[in-house]
């Protein structure tokens, strides 16, 4: 097992080695190049633009050569100082600092500098990422309970007033837009009935400094129930939002899983022993549906995070995917790239996550 | 020793079922395959029309279809008038204005019915592009196998190592430049590989199947198998992953539009409106965003009752 | 002739089987006018039309007929397995050890099922539980039933692996379905079916999906465990060979309904069911070589549109006059020897369609509309 785990791992390095080409040379590509976006601008001269570029290490209309320069610069085997691939140090730039290598790119641990928050990607992200993950883990934690809840019990009680309920109920939510979806909570319950707020993890008022900071965790232990109650207020309907359309989806597949799983021989091989109808569906029948749910559940992760995107946005969280559309719409390209390298690892591991259970839960499987 | 069949789902005795391979007529194989493959497409529609919800999904969805294409044509207002008065939040849905309007005067009700036309067409176009390159990608790969299969496969792989909508974000703000035409090539390039892998699938299964080898076993030619055999047995999925794809699709427009990524926010799209109406949640103009949302909603749920009802009558099968 | 038909011969055909009657003490399982019908969306299918049959305590009876003739699903039906809805078991008795099983609770029946009577099913491949380990699942059966600890419940499990000729069952009873073949599979599915001494196992195609060899190696074992234990065995099959081997008495099933039922030697020798007849004549060995087999024309009727009359009718070399318009019903023709062929009645007996009344059947067929 340890075996296949590390060898999923390194196939792994070439598809993020690739997609993160990929992403950068769409960013560069881009009609206009690099200083398009002040284009516009009649304010800014050349002479800055310039500047700009060059503190960047970026390069006006670049060429396919010096697409990959920059790809190599931001990976670090290519170093801008020098414009070369020997370091200051004097070594080949990709090799460790201490080995003469140079300190610049990925290879390095040097996620860039985000053009549009002038700090580094890294800490960003990790200033970023509290937000989203509670948001990701409180939703995917009621969603997979619902989903399976319902699926369960539409499975059982097939064709029952309950089933065609709840597949008129997926049906609908599954349709809904989710950022659609979240504009309507807002509208029902934050402005009008005012129950929840529609805006931010915490409120201004009583927020002692940005979510999950020293400063706040600080704070968060002085009175845990005010903090903390003021957080979970604000992600009711982040969550809802997230949750609605996902369990609307999920519960489905949970049914059709769990009925495939009913319909098998062994099925009828367990009622023919006489056990109980309990033992025949839980015991049974759901352990072996719980097979393909495993790998759906982890599988949606990266569905979630693209979730993260469309909630974080309508409720203006903090989080990573609010970021992501803030380094959008500045052109941002060390901050994207350093959020697609995230999401890339997020997608590689909870695809081995998903076989590595799979085979935990499935005798049949053997990754030797 | 008597085995009268094996197939249970067949009650014709063997002597029935295998006439022509002892000494009956010989039949012409392609003269079988078109009959039956005739009497598969029968049975689709047959199956298909037993579908309420599948109806009803259809008549919705023709009925959209039918207010994008007309709807503009005879709506009181142009999308460009500004029949309403121009004031904070605009005004609730009355007599003259059913949608009501927005703070800039506009009428919602336009803005939805001539919204329709370019919803459509990106779902539409963006899902058949995909649609092309997923099915010629995958048939190849399934055909040839061997490097090319894999190199392919692999080219798949990259485009879902991150979630779908980090890249097709990228490529719309980059590229997309408010152009309609670049969103559905960006959304139609960056999403074949699910349609790649599905036919790709097929293929692989009915490469397999007994119908494919009996094929193979009287001589048919490895390009007649290809299209003649595979690839229309290998569409019945792929018809339905590509309705709900369209679906998805056209949500994925309103979205990016929203977000002021997709098409010029001068032209009347949902996603546009949508995106206007956000700025001025708050101020209980609930319509503004509520009429396009709806749109939106209705359009997605009429495509995934056809998508439903195509999937019970092209995959009897997997029908639970 | 009247249409008034008279149903003498059908008490005749069964003496003692009165509807509501509990049977004699040494008749185990009786199933009586048994009738379950499958609600579809295309209509109604009556997979079983009014079957009868007995099995004595410790008997062997093969139950033999094409696929869909409905055999395995009187088998599922006798185990009340058949799902409700779609199912829906229409009329009929089965007493099972003195009591009507059919009037009994879901919890009641759950008792009965894999301790007094329990079932070995077709494909051993898929009738397993992939997930748990076979010892596992034969353990779970007899803790099901007998009030035993985790461990002896083991050792049972354990006993009853050595039992079907499983070699180092200590070992086996740790792994799982898939480490084990076909045959060793179909064991175990006699070990389960075993381990709580039934007095009734049903065995459903036992030996279809194996080897020949295997096959061979399976009906031996059956055979040699109903004659130690003395348990009473319903072997379902389409292959008259496996009978022949088998069991002492035939039922054999044609669309629905007991065509013909007598004791192996007397079925298989001397057919009286065009049938059965048909059958026998078109297995291999019966047939002379260089000379083509002989093949039962037509087709199974189709469920939605079953004969009026003899349902054999339609592929009948022996079709004659009441053939068309009756169903002829089952007549004794020797000791615990029955057909349901007009053939076997005389002639006096025979009913006539009457040109200007509707045609009457002795036993009317249900349509159950839909």
């Amino acid at each position: 097992m340890t075996k296949y785990i590390i060898r999923r791992l390194l196939q792994a390095i070439p598809v993020i080695f690739l997609i993160s080409i990929v992403c950068f040379v769409l960013m560069l590509m881009a009609p206009g190049g690099p200083q398009a976006q002040f284009n516009q601008n009649r304010f800014i001269k050349p002479e800055q633009v310039d500047l700009w570029l060059q503190h960047w290490c970026l390069v006006r209309n670049p060429s396919p050569p010096d697409m990959i320069k920059e790809y190599a610069g931001w990976l670090g085997v290519w170093n801008c100082q020098t414009q070369s691939f020997i370091s200051e140090n004097g070594g080949l730039n990709f090799l460790p600092s201490f080995l003469g290598g140079g300190v610049n790119g990925m290879l390095h641990g040097d996620w860039g500098i985000s053009i549009y928050l002038n700090q580094p990607v890294l800490d960003i992200i990790l200033g970023r990422l509290p937000v989203t993950l509670l948001l990701m883990v409180t939703a995917w934690i009621i969603w997979l309970t619902l989903a399976l809840i319902l699926g369960v019990v539409a499975a059982i009680r097939r064709y029952s007033f309950f089933d065609q309920a709840a597949t008129l109920f997926s049906y609908t939510f599954y349709s809904l837009p989710t950022f659609w979806l979240g504009l309507m909570l807002i509208e029902i319950f934050a402005v009008t009935l005012h129950w929840f707020p529609s805006q931010l993890i915490q409120s201004p008022r009583i927020s002692p400094g940005p979510f999950a900071s020293a400063v706040w965790w600080q704070a968060f232990w002085t009175d845990p129930g005010l903090y903390g109650w003021d957080v979970a207020m604000h992600l009711v309907l982040p969550v809802t939002t997230l949750v609605a359309v996902s369990v609307a989806g999920d519960s489905r597949f949970v049914r059709s899983a769990m009925l495939e799983s009913l319909n098998q021989d062994y099925v009828r091989t367990a009622r023919a022993k006489g056990l109980s109808e309990r033992r025949v569906i839980f015991r049974h029948a759901f352990r072996n549906a719980l097979l393909p749910i495993i790998t759906n559940g982890a599988l949606e992760v990266a569905f979630l995070f693209s979730g993260a995107i469309v909630t974080e946005t309508i409720f203006s969280l903090q989080g990573m995917g609010y970021l992501y559309i803030q380094g959008l719409q500045a052109h941002d390209y060390f901050l994207l790239m350093g959020i697609v390298f995230i999401g890339a690892i997020l997608v590689v591991v909870f695809n081995l996550v998903a076989d590595v259970l799979y085979a935990v839960a499935d005798p049949r499987i053997r990754y030797d | 020793m008597f085995k009268p069949e094996s197939a249970d789902s067949l009650p014709i005795p063997a002597s029935a079922a295998t006439p022509s391979l002892i000494d009956g007529p010989e039949l012409p194989v392609d003269v079988e395959v078109a009959l039956e493959s005739l009497n598969q497409w029968q049975l689709a529609v047959k199956r298909f029309m037993r579908h309420r919800m599948a109806l009803i999904g259809l008549a919705m969805f023709c009925f959209i279809v039918l207010v994008a294409i007309i709807g503009p044509i005879v709506a009181p207002y142009n999308p460009i008038d500004i029949p309403g008065a121009i004031h904070q939040g605009g005004d609730g849905p009355s007599f003259t204005h059913p949608m009501g309007t927005d703070d800039a005067g506009r009428d919602v009700y336009t803005m939805v019915v001539n919204g329709a036309h370019i919803s459509l067409a990106v779902g539409f176009f963006a899902t058949v592009i995909a649609g092309i390159i997923g099915i010629i990608v995958g048939s190849i790969s399934g055909a040839a196998g061997g490097v090319v299969d894999n190199l392919l496969m692999r080219l798949v792989d990259v485009t879902f190592a991150v979630p779908l909508l980090f890249l097709i974000l990228v490529a719309a703000v980059f590229f997309g430049q408010g152009s309609m035409v670049a969103l559905i090539l960006i959304f139609g390039i960056l999403q074949w590989g699910l349609i790649a892998r599905l036919v790709r699938a097929q293929f692989l299964s009915l490469r397999e199947a007994d119908f494919v080898e009996a094929a193979r076993a009287v001589g048919v030619g490895t390009m007649r198998i290809t299209f003649r055999h595979i690839l229309p047995n290998a569409l019945g999925p792929v018809i339905v992953v590509m309705t709900l794809l369209m679906a998805s699709n056209i949500v994925l427009e309103a979205f990016v539009s929203f977000l002021n990524f997709g098409i010029a926010a001068t032209e009347p799209t949902w996603g546009n409106a949508l995106s206007n109406a956000q700025n001025a949640m708050g101020d209980g103009n609930w319509w503004w965003a509520f009429f396009p949302g709806m749109a939106i909603a209705l359009t997605v749920i009429s495509i995934n009752f056809v998508g439903d009802g195509l999937h019970d009558a092209l995959d009897p099968r997997a029908r639970l | 002739m009247s249409t008034v038909i008279d149903l003498s011969h059908v008490a005749e055909a069964a003496p003692g089987r009165s509807i509501g009657q509990k049977p004699p003490d040494d008749v185990l399982l009786d199933v009586r006018g048994l009738k379950t019908y499958f609600h579809v969306l295309d209509g109604t299918v009556p997979a079983v039309d009014g079957v009868d049959f007995q099995i004595k305590r410790g008997e062997t009876l093969g139950l033999v007929g094409e696929s869909g003739c409905g055999k395995s699903v009187t088998s599922l039906t006798i185990m009340r397995l058949i799902d409700i809805p779609p199912g829906e078991i229409a009329a009929g008795e089965i007493w099972f050890d003195g009591v009507d099983i059919l009037s009994l609770s879901p919890s009641e029946m759950r008792d009965i099922r894999g301790s007094e009577m329990s079932m070995i099913f077709q494909e051993p491949m898929t009738s397993l539980n992939p997930v748990f380990t076979v010892g596992y699942q034969i353990a779970e059966a007899v803790k099901a039933h007998r009030n035993v600890s985790k461990n002896s419940a083991r050792d049972r499990a354990i006993e009853m692996l050595a039992a079907v000729g499983i070699p180092s069952p200590e070992r086996r009873f740790k792994q799982y379905p898939h480490e084990l073949s076909g045959g060793m599979r179909q064991r175990v599915m006699i070990a389960m079916a075993l381990s709580c001494d039934p007095k009734l196992i049903i065995a459903d195609e036992p030996t279809t999906a194996l080897d020949v060899t295997i096959q061979a190696q399976i009906l031996e074992l059956m055979k040699s465990i109903q004659e130690r234990t003395g348990t009473a065995l319903l072997l379902i099959t389409h292959d008259l060979a496996v009978v022949a081997e088998t069991v002492e008495r035939i039922a054999v099933m044609y669309a629905g309904r007991i065509v013909e039922a007598g004791t192996a030697e007397e079925v298989l020798l001397d057919p009286k069911h065009p049938y059965t007849q048909g059958l026998i004549a078109s297995i291999p060995s019966t047939v002379p070589r260089g000379q083509r087999l002989n093949v039962i024309k037509g087709t199974v009727p189709n469920p939605f549109r079953m004969p009026t009359g003899c349902r054999f009718e339609p592929r009948c070399p022996h079709a004659f006059g009441p053939c068309k318009d009756f169903d002829p019903p089952l007549r004794l023709t020797g000791p615990n020897r029955e057909s349901a062929c007009w053939l076997q009645y005389p002639p006096g007996e025979l009913p006539v369609k009457e040109t200007d009344a509707p045609p009457a059947t002795p036993v009317p067929v249900e349509r159950v509309g839909h």
